[in-house]
């Protein structure tokens, strides 16, 4: 089978200066990552997280084993063309600002000087660093110099993206946005790795991830499959009535399990972004990254207006990176899984009564409990933070990718 | 070639941005105006001149080798110290591409800098005669001995080999090698003998004479001068250290045809400090039609001791051949040949090594080839007693070093000697399509499996 990440026994060594073997930092690593799958891969510092990305971009040589990108060689430059990376620092020439930053990776991926300079902008636009695109990358904070490092690697409409602790020094709605970006690529067919150890990023957009230790993989599964805890449910609900929460109560208690009602709190996260958000409206000055939450158009379907422009100036497509075919245009910026399966559960439950708490008897059997999904107007993907602010729980806010769409449902 | 463009450009900027560049630049931007403002050389205009393009263009061809070799080193180890390398090389560009890329922008940067300053020398020195509101004489004497280009012809050194194994068998059977050269191998003797018949070839003796004869001597234009450069070397030397020296000059074949001869024949007596260069200066026309010119010396009585033309530049007959800015252009040539050299040096030491020790490693080779003369000479001396050690490792790795001093332009311009383009393509073949070609070899082989990120614990 034609896997975008494949490694066969992958194993690097390293030595002190005598040549004499002292770390094993990767040992014998076999993965495998599908085209279309956003794959994490997980582990503490010094895990081999990072070495098993330089030995697959050819950084690194294997002491042993084999690592094939996209099928080829990682160090073959055919290959590197439909490969975007974020190395864990964005390792930046600090004497280039962040226009001639990009205009020179672009050079390197062969983009004409129309496809260079229209990424360039939307690029800039995206990571918010267009209003200080004429300073030098040296004089940017951590998180922007993260952002403009981020913006390189998508510079050429990669079809596999390697984003190494992209988050890293980035506020938190940079971190959202880099979420919302690896949704949004993983939508129109792009595959991605992302490593790190900030589990919460890696649990909102994986599908399927490993976890490292010692250079050995220790657990590797999809996400639904690794942390759903099969013996319990929940179930979120707008808010009800004391009564409605009595009568839940007490059938709960008749079913002799143990529970705990609360409200749910808002997270900090959509808090600090709802603050942000109400500062950008009163267009109070910052000499920072100004947060958007624009996608680069080309990265959402915008190669269609690239392909006129490439007609129009006559570029050659051997010139353009091999791009994925787009599989959809526009896609909604916060999927919610479908929870219909447990509506009837719900109804049962708000038409009895409830008692406070119950000691814990045998877990019951539920189906899939199914929520809402909040309506989505094609000017969603434009109003973000709207649609942010306005979301429902954390769980809510997962993709619904290929085998997602049963983790927060379950009641 | 529009990726290796783009790294070019950014060694460009990346050059430009460091501060020891900026500081040689500004260094030569102050230097060179004040050196052209303040030298006197010998008080004469021709002096003034001659040391400042010496000056000058050492200082520039200096400064510039220095930048670089630092420039060319930090570009590629700055890259992989920093980890701008990861995201470069993980790009569609192949690791040689990079190399060539990088050494691409140093050679832009050293062309523009070049032209810049030896523009900055260039103007100076034309202007200087202005400057120093110089007379008509001596502006006509820099016209003819300075501002131009002249052809150098040196006698050929005259086959001894009879002679000299003649003298051996004699010293042999004499049973004198042994009391004379004890313990030098035959090689060594042959070698020594044969300087001595050569030097005797070039020794005047009291009241005798000395000839030399050229062939195929072509004047630009016949109505210019001839300048027969010269340096006495004398056996006891007379108080006021100068020499007495009686000079023909012309197509001496004719002398016995009296005053029908069809060629000119100049009778120059002179007076000269000795050990010191001097120039006399005659007609072109007392060159035969053919080319031929001979020169004769006889050594007065008044000298009361032997004259003697040293082998190496003793003397040499100059002519013009070609305009000042045509050798200043081709003196930029040579100095931008070394640049190339040391760029690709630098580029290999800079592909395996740290950033101080490849500055070290080249700044070895650098002050090395600078003085090669010696150092070639020091490892001949060397190879009396281990001849063959030496013959198999280390005369090879001399011989592949390079030699500036012996190409070194300041030598042309200051006795406005021609560079001849044949001259230049030998310096060129051997600088940039063996040395600096191997370098690159190196650089670009090295490079191709270096581990990037290796971690050495």
């Amino acid at each position: 089978m034609d896997y975008a990440v494949e490694t066969i026994g992958l194993t690097k060594v390293f030595s002190d200066w005598w040549g004499r073997a002292k770390v094993y930092a990767v040992d014998d690593l076999n993965l495998q990552i599908q085209h279309n799958e956003v794959f994490g891969l997980l582990g503490p510092n010094g895990s081999g997280k990072t070495t098993t990305i330089k030995m697959l971009l050819g950084l690194l040589h294997p002491t042993k084993g084999h690592a094939l990108l996209l099928g080829g060689d990682g160090a073959d430059p055919k290959i590197n063309a439909r490969i975007g990376f974020l190395p864990e620092e964005s390792y930046l020439y600090r004497f280039l600002n962040a226009r001639e930053t990009l205009d020179f990776y672009g050079r390197l991926f062969g983009l004409s000087r129309e496809v260079r300079t229209a990424r360039i902008e939307a690029l800039l636009d995206m990571v918010g660093l267009k209003a200080v695109a004429s300073r030098s990358v040296g004089t940017y904070s951590k998180g922007m110099a993260r952002r403009i490092g981020l913006a390189q690697a998508l510079i050429n409409d990669p079809d596999l993206l390697i984003l190494d602790e992209p988050t890293t020094g980035l506020d938190p709605i940079g971190t959202r946005q880099i979420k919302d970006l690896i949704l949004k690529l993983a939508e129109r067919g792009k595959t991605i790795l992302l490593c790190s150890h900030l589990l919460a990023d890696v649990e909102d957009v994986c599908h399927r991830i490993a976890i490292l230790y010692g250079g050995r993989i220790q657990a590797q599964g999809r996400v639904k499959d690794l942390l759903q805890q099969t013996d319990k449910r929940q179930i979120v609900t707008d808010a009800i009535s004391d009564a409605a929460v009595d009568r839940i109560r007490n059938i709960l208690h008749g079913e002799g399990v143990k529970f705990e009602i609360s409200s749910p709190m808002e997270r900090l996260e959509t808090f600090f972004i709802h603050t942000v958000a109400e500062a950008q409206q009163q267009a109070q000055p910052t000499s920072g990254a100004v947060s958007t939450t624009q996608i680069g158009d080309f990265l959402t379907g915008g190669a269609q207006k690239e392909s006129i422009i490439h007609k129009l100036t006559g570029t050659s497509e051997a010139e353009k990176p091999v791009a994925t075919p787009v599989r959809a245009e526009k896609v909604a910026e916060t999927k919610v899984p479908k929870r219909e399966g447990d509506k009837d559960v719900l109804r049962q439950l708000t038409t009895q009564a409830s008692t406070e708490r119950v000691a814990p008897a045998e877990p019951s059997q539920t189906g899939p409990v199914e929520t809402k999904t909040p309506d989505k107007s094609p000017q969603t993907r434009k109003k973000i933070l709207d649609d942010l602010l306005g979301g429902s729980s954390p769980k809510e806010q997962k993709p619904q990718g290929e085998g997602k769409e049963g983790d927060s449902g379950h009641a | 070639m529009r990726r290796i463009w783009a790294v070019a450009r950014t060694t460009v900027r990346q050059a430009l941005r460091m501060k020891v560049a900026a500081a040689f630049i500004v260094l030569l931007l102050i230097l060179l105006p004040i050196l052209g403002l303040t030298v006197t050389g010998d008080g004469t205009l021709k002096g003034r001149l001659q040391t400042f393009v010496s000056y000058g263009f050492s200082l520039t061809s200096m400064l510039l080798s220095f930048l670089t070799i630092i420039v060319s080193i930090y570009t590629l180890t700055s890259d992989i110290e920093h980890r701008q390398i990861y995201t470069v090389i993980t790009k569609p560009i192949r690791r040689s591409h990079l190399i060539v890329g990088k050494l691409l922008g140093v050679l832009t940067l050293d062309v523009a800098l070049l032209t810049l300053f030896g523009g900055i020398i260039y103007g100076a020195t034309m202007l200087m005669p202005w400057f120093v509101k110089a007379t008509p004489q001596e502006r006509d004497e820099v016209d003819r001995q300075f501002y131009t280009a002249r052809m150098s012809l040196v006698p050929p050194q005259p086959d001894v080999s009879e002679e000299v194994e003649a003298l051996y068998q004699k010293l042999e059977k004499n049973d004198q090698l042994q009391q004379i050269y004890r313990n030098y191998p035959k090689a060594e003797i042959l070698r020594l003998l044969t300087n001595q018949k050569r030097l005797e070839k070039r020794a005047a003796p009291v009241g005798q004479r000395l000839l030399w004869e050229f062939k195929n001597v072509r004047p630009l234009d016949p109505n210019q001068s001839l300048f027969v450069r010269f340096k006495y070397d004398i056996s006891v030397t007379p108080p006021d250290e100068q020499a007495y020296g009686e000079w023909y000059i012309g197509d001496l074949r004719q002398l016995g045809a009296g005053p029908d001869a069809a060629g000119r024949i100049y009778q120059v007596p002179r007076r000269d400090p000795v050990r010191t260069f001097r120039e006399i200066e005659v007609p072109a026309n007392c060159i035969a039609g053919d080319g031929y010119l001979a020169i004769g010396f006889i050594n007065p009585p008044l000298n009361q001791a032997v004259v003697i033309f040293p082998i190496e530049d003793g003397l040499e007959v100059l002519y013009k051949a070609d305009t000042f800015t045509g050798n200043f252009i081709r003196a930029g040539i040579l100095v931008l040949l070394r640049l190339v050299f040391l760029a690709c040096l630098g580029m290999m030491a800079g592909s395996f090594l740290s950033f101080p020790v490849a500055i070290l490693f080249c700044l070895v080779i650098f002050l090395t080839g600078s003085v090669s003369g010696f150092v070639v000479e020091s490892f001949d001396s060397l190879s009396q007693n281990i001849g063959i050690v030496y013959t198999y490792t280390v005369k090879g790795l001399v011989q592949l070093l390079p030699q500036f001093d012996k190409n070194n332009p300041t030598t042309f311009l200051v006795p406005a000697r021609i560079i001849r383009w044949a001259f230049i393509g030998r310096v060129a073949l051997v600088m940039v399509g063996l040395q600096s070609l191997l370098s690159l070899a190196f650089a670009l082989l090295i490079f191709r499996f270096r581990e990037l990120a290796r971690v050495i614990i």
